[in-house]
């Protein structure tokens, strides 16, 4: 099998698909919250690569990416089947850290924002909860994996036709008016305004985490500056402009900037 | 194997493929990818006096045939570029060729950072002046879409350094033959071109400009043609060499540009879609010179027929 061939691409559930890459060398370095940057199309006139955090790698090379069709690169990635050759970067970023085993992870994710905490459960050797928000059951995704993975799972939808209605930083607070356990470490990954909220709620509660916060992205290597979020900072302003591709795209909540 | 020594003047590469600004960082991001000393030259991305933010994102937007951004010019300011280990004392380690992209938000900016790095010029081959930014708003095009400014800050960077000048132009002008003149009139030493075409595009579900700054540069493959129409023209109306760049992705792209009348080239948005495309481009220009029997890349300069 050649490098970046496709194994297999299923669809998940609706708008949501699973595709593994054989990508051995990826395999075999690639952290829980890295990506992988795809050219997805070799001869058309859509020209910049696609990210995708690392959703799974598997010893025999196979390295799986979680994807919603969006726009015109995922709806051609999804048309692409076994045995088509993609030109992968990575893994790049900076990924997720562990934390000892006598804390408990909570892997807090948004939509497809579930592909990318997965490997911290593989990682490390503690169980933790899963708080999965999405905007309905539709959009409800990868759960299995993490009850799987020894996980509480719990559910929240926009719409409350899944688990509690409401967003997942509902959650988030319910965790933190029950918890009595030991320690506790977030882990945050989804959309941006969920990310921002979840940033301004953990701030406040004194909790320690990190978040991956992900923009569009252009080159993947820190080249461009495209990709820009902000991040505290000793400037005028409070903050200055850090590279989600180079410098994240997990960024530890001490330095995650909320307007 | 024809020879690809290329000669701007005083200033002579080993082979004619640079990198553009503001699309190869600082080049150390590519470092892992391939030894950037192997390009004809590294162009930095913008540096002035000061550190700057850049413009807020959503800062990119894919288009049919290439992109538009307005990054607006993020940069670590002079100092930082100076003494910064992974800047410039990075690039002198590695033994590249460096060219330092400049720009400052009033003329008298643009002389003093040029004098500060002509202060500590070790492992500087030139500098390019960059007046044709368009995304941001003091300095950059603003002084690149007014021959008369345009001068003005060609020959006042040209009072603080004694380094070989680049003088990089605005594609956004009716008659860029004037714009060359200019410059050249000024004491720029060589000229580049094209930088972004001022461009938009529009979310239509949000209503929304795509991009935060509203307008941003497009570049990208698309944009060849009028960038090798450009270059034609410059070359045409000086006597200093050209630097074309706009579009290449690969060896024959470049090509192109050298019968047009380029004595080099730079290679941009394709580093984006893949890190080697510098190299690739220099192997195809080198394929090219061998397939047609010629034994130095100077005798395709300008050899356009018509």
């Amino acid at each position: 099998m050649k490098n970046g061939e496709i194994i297999d691409n299923i669809r998940l559930k609706n708008d949501y698909h699973i595709v593994r890459f054989f990508a051995p060398e990826i395999c075999r370095q690639a952290r829980a919250g890295q990506f992988v940057h795809v050219r997805i199309d070799h001869r058309g006139d859509r020209i910049l690569r696609r990210p995708f955090s690392i959703h799974n790698v598997e010893s025999d090379g196979a390295l799986s990416v979680v994807y919603k069709v969006v726009g015109a690169g995922t709806a051609t990635l999804a048309e692409l089947g076994p045995g088509t050759v993609c030109d992968l970067l990575g893994p790049l970023g900076v990924g997720f850290s562990d934390v000892p085993a006598d804390v408990t992870p909570v892997l807090v994710a948004g939509g497809y924002g579930a592909a990318a905490t997965f490997l911290l459960t593989r990682q490390m050797t503690q169980r933790g909860i899963f708080l999965f928000g999405a905007r309905s059951s539709a959009d409800v995704i990868l759960t299995d994996v993490y009850h799987r993975a020894g996980y509480d799972v719990r559910i929240a939808t926009n719409d409350g036709s899944e688990g509690k209605k409401g967003f997942v930083t509902g959650l988030v607070e319910q965790l933190l008016a029950e918890w009595s356990g030991g320690k506790l470490f977030f882990y945050g990954c989804g959309p941006h305004p969920m990310l921002m909220a979840l940033a301004r709620q953990l701030h406040s509660a004194g909790m320690p985490g990190e978040l991956s916060i992900d923009h569009l992205m252009c080159c993947g290597v820190g080249a461009c500056f495209a990709c820009v979020v902000k991040i505290k900072a000793d400037t005028p302003e409070g903050w200055k402009y850090a590279r989600a591709c180079t410098d994240g795209p997990v960024f530890n909540l001490d330095t995650v900037y909320v307007e | 194997m024809a020879d690809l020594t290329t000669r701007l003047g005083e200033l002579t590469l080993k082979n004619p493929v640079m990198t553009a600004s503001g699309t190869f960082g600082y080049g150390f991001e590519y470092h892992k990818y391939y030894d950037i000393s192997r390009l004809g030259a590294v162009v930095v991305k913008g540096i002035r006096m000061t550190p700057s933010h850049g413009n807020p994102t959503p800062r990119v937007a894919e288009v049919t045939g290439g992109m538009l951004n307005a990054i607006g010019l993020q940069g670590p300011g002079v100092e930082k570029f100076l003494h910064g280990d992974e800047y410039l004392p990075f690039l002198r380690r590695v033994g590249a060729t460096v060219i330092v992209n400049i720009w400052g938000t009033s003329i008298a900016e643009y002389g003093e950072v040029a004098a500060r790095l002509d202060a500590e010029s070790a492992g500087i081959a030139a500098l390019e002046i960059n007046i044709s930014c368009p995304n941001v708003k003091a300095g950059g095009v603003a002084f690149g879409t007014d021959p008369k400014l345009a001068a003005e800050v060609v020959s006042t960077v040209r009072r603080a350094t004694g380094l070989p000048l680049i003088t990089k132009l605005s594609p956004n002008v009716s008659n860029i033959g004037e714009f060359a003149r200019a410059v050249e009139a000024a004491g720029s030493d060589m000229i580049s071109l094209i930088n972004t075409i001022t461009a938009m595009a529009i979310d239509i579900e949000t209503r929304r400009p795509k991009i935060a700054n509203r307008t941003g540069g497009f570049s990208g493959p698309a944009l060849k043609p009028i960038a090798v129409r450009m270059v034609y023209e410059a070359a045409r109306a000086v006597k200093v060499p050209v630097i074309g760049m706009g579009g290449i992705c690969t060896g024959e792209d470049a090509v192109e540009f050298l019968l047009a009348g380029a004595s080099a080239v730079a290679v941009g948005t394709a580093n984006f879609v893949d890190p080697h495309a510098p190299l690739a481009v220099i192997d195809g220009i080198n394929g090219y010179l061998d397939r047609h029997g010629y034994r130095s890349v100077s005798e395709i300069v300008g050899a356009l027929e018509v």
